[in-house]
């Protein structure tokens, strides 16, 4: 039934993340994490897909001795997250 | 886990984009802080002048001076517990790092005397009418906007006043354009 969308960012956490980059410049690891409510674990492995996938750019860094992760969305991954809204409100249409 | 409707997905899109923007930082420290410096200083220099002291512009680079370095390690502070950077965020600490250097360029021609006190007092009513219409409008906060438009007209009654009420304008025009709204965001973000 799905087959268009895109399977990347047809995910809960994925589409979660996406969307919250979607609207800033940057956010830190923790602003994700407490927004999309993820687990640690979980919320890098998904970081680390989209990255391979370079719908995210991610730096590593340090702020008092502390590791800093920022991600910051790509212009490939506005694409995709425009593509997958378009399909999305298709589907939707086709429902009415 | 990949079983979304595409109702779900659209719930997702909709409450993560909803989180992110509209997230009103605590901007509201710098124009109480800004604001009650001027109102302190430019009351001060009245009352002063008022009194034939030789030298009251005096106040200024001691209040203004304590504002700059309070403001840069608020900055930094403010700066370093930001976890999200919004494209509004970054628009209007340039804004205001460029007022800066125009206040200087400002106050340096005055100093040189190749404008008048009362011209560089107008140019900085109007840049802060500036910046202050510009972070409304980026902020969507009325408020702001207004008093920017208020710190214009004011600006421009200095001009054809005694440059003794000068002093007042500005501390009229600080109320409107910095305290009264920097204490309605203020209100706002505790909300």
């Amino acid at each position: 039934m799905f087959k268009d969308l895109d399977p990347l960012l047809h995910n809960q956490l994925r589409l979660s993340i996406i969307s919250l980059l979607i609207g800033v410049e940057s956010a830190e690891f923790n602003f994700l994490l407490e927004k999309t409510g993820a687990t640690r674990g979980n919320l890098s492995v998904q970081i680390n897909k989209l990255k391979e996938a370079s719908y995210i750019d991610v730096k590593k860094g340090f702020r008092n001795n502390y590791p800093l992760t920022t991600c910051k969305i790509t212009p490939v991954g506005i694409d995709a997250f425009e593509k997958y809204v378009e399909a999305i409100s298709g589907y939707l249409r086709k429902e009415d | 886990m990949n079983t979304m409707t595409e109702k779900e997905s659209l719930r997702i899109i909709h409450e993560m984009i909803a989180t992110s923007k509209g997230n009103l930082k605590d901007n509201s420290f710098f124009y109480l802080l800004w604001g009650w410096l001027v109102l302190i200083a430019s009351l001060s220099h009245f009352i002063l002048e008022q009194f034939k002291y030789d030298q009251p512009y005096l106040v200024w680079p001691l209040l203004m001076g304590t504002g700059a370095v309070v403001s840069v390690i608020a900055g930094i502070r403010i700066g370093k517990k930001a976890k999200v950077v919004t494209l509004v965020d970054r628009s209007i600490m340039y804004l205001w790092w460029s007022f800066l250097v125009v206040i200087m360029i400002v106050l340096l021609m005055a100093s040189l005397q190749k404008i008048s006190w009362v011209g560089s007092n107008v140019l900085i009513m109007s840049m802060y009418g500036l910046g202050t219409f510009v972070s409304g409008g980026l902020l969507k906060f009325k408020p702001l906007m207004i008093g920017g438009i208020a710190a214009w007209i004011l600006a421009l009654v200095a001009l054809f006043v005694d440059p003794s009420w000068v002093m007042l304008l500005i501390a009229a025009s600080i109320i409107i354009a910095y305290l009264v709204p920097g204490y309605m965001l203020k209100s706002k973000e505790v909300k």
